[in-house]
């Protein structure tokens, strides 16, 4: 999946690149604005199907119990205080800042909702921070699970319901697994959410 | 306030997951491949745009850098919440 990901992202970048130098304004209009804002549309309207389809969720949502949901709440609030934080030592925009880390990991939604929000800046922004806690969690397993148990699904963020899950059962053992499916779910559902209140907010 | 791409995005996820819930019940449903394609055909226009600005291109590295820090506090944040949060609330 990631292969065509990051070959869809260069192949996009070089045809970007050869078109503004020599290519027609159409050409960058149509991809630009048409392509992108249709097939981010199509990607939420897929994913909150994918959401609402799954009946496994609801099942391990109630074999968990409402006292799991500390653990999202937790990885939700520590994102959001990271992306403060950062944005302000490094003297960006605060709330575009806690916006792009609001989306838990998941680069193919952040990437591409907070370019059409806030400018292609911010979507290479939000693109390589949520990749970066993509690969950091899966590179980084072995340490996370020693500072915490839970250490990777923090981590993880959304990417624990599907990208990340198997490494972290691995390292974290198989009591684990609902717990982080679970508050991988509920980041998912919560990062587009996110994302776009606090884009609004400003 | 509000400016129409923001509803309509908010409505695309609300939709999507109301028709998912409706056809639950129903045989089993493959949107693995329609979410690659779209997931495809978005990271290349989300490409194009990045592509077709050469002032972003340029500043990539310093993009790049800042990217590394918001990633790392983020992460470093939720571990720290996370395992405060386990010690008042047994999770097994």
């Amino acid at each position: 999946m990631i292969k065509y990901i990051l070959a869809a992202l260069v192949a996009g970048g070089v045809a970007g690149y050869l078109n503004s130098g020599f290519g027609s304004p159409l050409a960058s209009v149509v991809v630009s604005d048409y392509l992108f804002n249709w097939s981010l549309v199509a990607l939420l309207f897929v994913m909150g199907m994918a959401f609402g389809l799954d009946r496994e969720a609801v099942a391990k949502f109630k074999r968990a119990g409402s006292k799991i949901l500390v653990v999202p709440a937790a990885v939700a609030g520590g994102s959001l205080l990271g992306g403060l934080v950062s944005g302000w030592v490094l003297g960006l925009d605060v709330f575009a800042s806690m916006a792009v880390c609001g989306g838990y990991g998941w680069y193919t939604l952040a990437g591409p909702l907070a370019g059409q929000i806030l400018g292609a800046e911010w979507g290479a922004r939000g693109l390589a921070v949520n990749l970066l806690r993509e690969l950091v969690t899966i590179a980084a397993v072995s340490l996370l699970v020693r500072v915490d148990r839970y250490g990777p699904v923090a981590a993880g963020g959304a990417t624990t319901m599907d990208t990340t899950l198997p490494v972290i059962v691995r390292y974290c053992g198989t009591d684990v697994l609902v717990a982080a499916f679970v508050s991988g779910f509920i980041l998912s559902i919560a990062a587009p959410i996110t994302i776009i209140t606090i884009t609004t907010l400003t | 306030m509000f400016d129409l791409s923001v509803v309509a995005l908010i409505a695309a996820l609300v939709v999507g997951m109301v028709f998912g819930w409706l056809l639950r019940q129903k045989r089993q449903m493959r949107l693995d491949r329609v979410t690659v394609v779209v997931i495809v055909v978005l990271i290349f226009s989300l490409g194009f745009s990045i592509g077709s600005n050469s002032e972003l291109l340029e500043s990539m590295p310093r993009i790049g850098l800042s990217a590394v820090v918001m990633t790392a506090l983020a992460v470093t944040f939720s571990v720290v919440f996370v395992a405060l949060a386990r010690r008042k609330v047994k999770l097994g």
